[in-house]
């Protein structure tokens, strides 16, 4: 059940700025609101922070790239 | 090394080329030089007739593949039915030689990502993709091969290593390899590990099919990543990986280069294929004496 929750994070920090820079001033209060577990949320303080800010980006391109705008 | 189930006059690798409108005229006129086109099946899903049946025009001149990009097989999620349906009506009308798509999640909670994405690695989604790809074998009527994907974030969660978690899913699965030679390429000099070991540590046996493409460099935070973006020429690295799986392969491999935008003269685009055929000739030929040393 909980993977599943993570997913779900995952997909939203990824596509989403506003989730994402809560995130990334946040990330225990944040993981732990979205109902994550422990190891969850460990992992989640330890993000690859560069990783997760070239995701977001390069999706971003890819979307506009599909949508034109 | 040792070979098994080998029948060196069998082995015939194709080399062709992702279809993308843009290239189209370059592709129709050269199909002497390309063995097979790979198409995205997402494209079609919804496609007037007439585009369809194009298609089916196509996969009378040539072999024709199917290429998925949005089931969000490697999930704990289970894949949408609606879509795999989709893909059934696909191959029944196209019949593909064989169809495929990614080890990725695409969408979580609602969201849409609009891409690929590389699920954290952990038994939820190993058994997640297992019983996915089961599904999709059902609705189907044939299972996909799967793809390893590239990925610029080590993904949060994890509790394998890509190598583990890939040959977990292949191995509880009823589904072969794509591999993607980029993303693996990609992947290993972002996260610091030897991209050869890394093919030679998959099952050569599973592996049918590959990937072709090319990337670039991006940064954040100081940090630099290589990005397969699909719009720069093959790096020679790719072909060294190419020419190490076409010694290790028992059987022929269908390799295609996808290019998805920064479109060259198609010239430019047959070239690398002829630089593809070359990597597998050279790799063959070390594979065909290894096992002529140890006949005799």
């Amino acid at each position: 059940m909980s993977a599943s929750r993570l997913e779900a994070f995952l997909a939203k920090i990824y596509v989403d700025e506003n989730s994402r820079e809560r995130f990334l001033a946040d990330p225990r209060g944040e993981a732990a609101k979205a109902g994550l577990s422990e190891p969850e949320i460990e992992a989640l303080e330890k993000i690859d922070r560069a990783g997760l800010i070239l995701t977001a980006q390069s999706l971003q391109k890819k979307r506009q790239r599909l949508t034109g705008k | 090394m040792k070979f098994k189930n080998d029948d060196n006059n069998q082995i015939r690798d194709r080399v062709g080329l992702g279809w993308r409108r843009e290239l189209a005229l370059g592709i129709l006129s050269h199909l002497d030089r390309i063995d097979v086109v790979e198409v995205i099946a997402d494209d079609l899903f919804d496609a007037p007739r007439g585009e369809r049946r194009a298609l089916r025009t196509l996969s009378a001149q040539t072999a024709v593949v199917l290429h998925g990009v949005s089931l969000g097989l490697a999930s704990s999620v289970p894949v949408e039915t609606k879509l795999l349906e989709k893909t059934a009506r696909l191959c029944e009308e196209v019949t593909p030689d064989y169809w495929s798509e990614h080890l990725a999640f695409v969408r979580g909670g609602g969201v849409e990502i609009g891409h690929l994405t590389a699920p954290p690695r952990t038994d939820a989604t190993i058994e997640g993709a297992s019983a996915n790809l089961e599904l999709a074998r059902k609705v189907v009527g044939s299972a996909p091969l799967v793809e390893n994907i590239a990925t610029l974030i080590d993904p949060p969660g994890s509790d394998y290593d890509e190598i583990d978690w890939v040959n977990r899913i292949i191995y509880s699965a009823p589904c072969d390899l794509l591999l993607d030679l980029h993303n693996l390429h990609a992947n290993a000099t972002n996260f610091g590990y030897d991209a050869m070991e890394f093919l030679i540590g998959l099952p050569a046996e599973r592996i049918t099919a590959v990937h072709l493409a090319g990337g670039k460099w991006v940064e954040a935070l100081g940090e630099r990543r290589l990005l397969d973006d699909h719009l720069h020429d093959v790096p020679d690295a790719i072909y060294k990986l190419l020419s190490e799986l076409a010694a290790m392969a028992p059987h022929s491999l269908t390799v295609v280069l996808e290019r998805d935008g920064a479109y060259p003269p198609i010239e430019v685009l047959l070239r690398q294929l002829d630089r593809a055929r070359e990597a597998l000739a050279e790799g063959r030929s070390r594979r065909f004496e290894l096992i002529e040393k140890e006949a005799a």
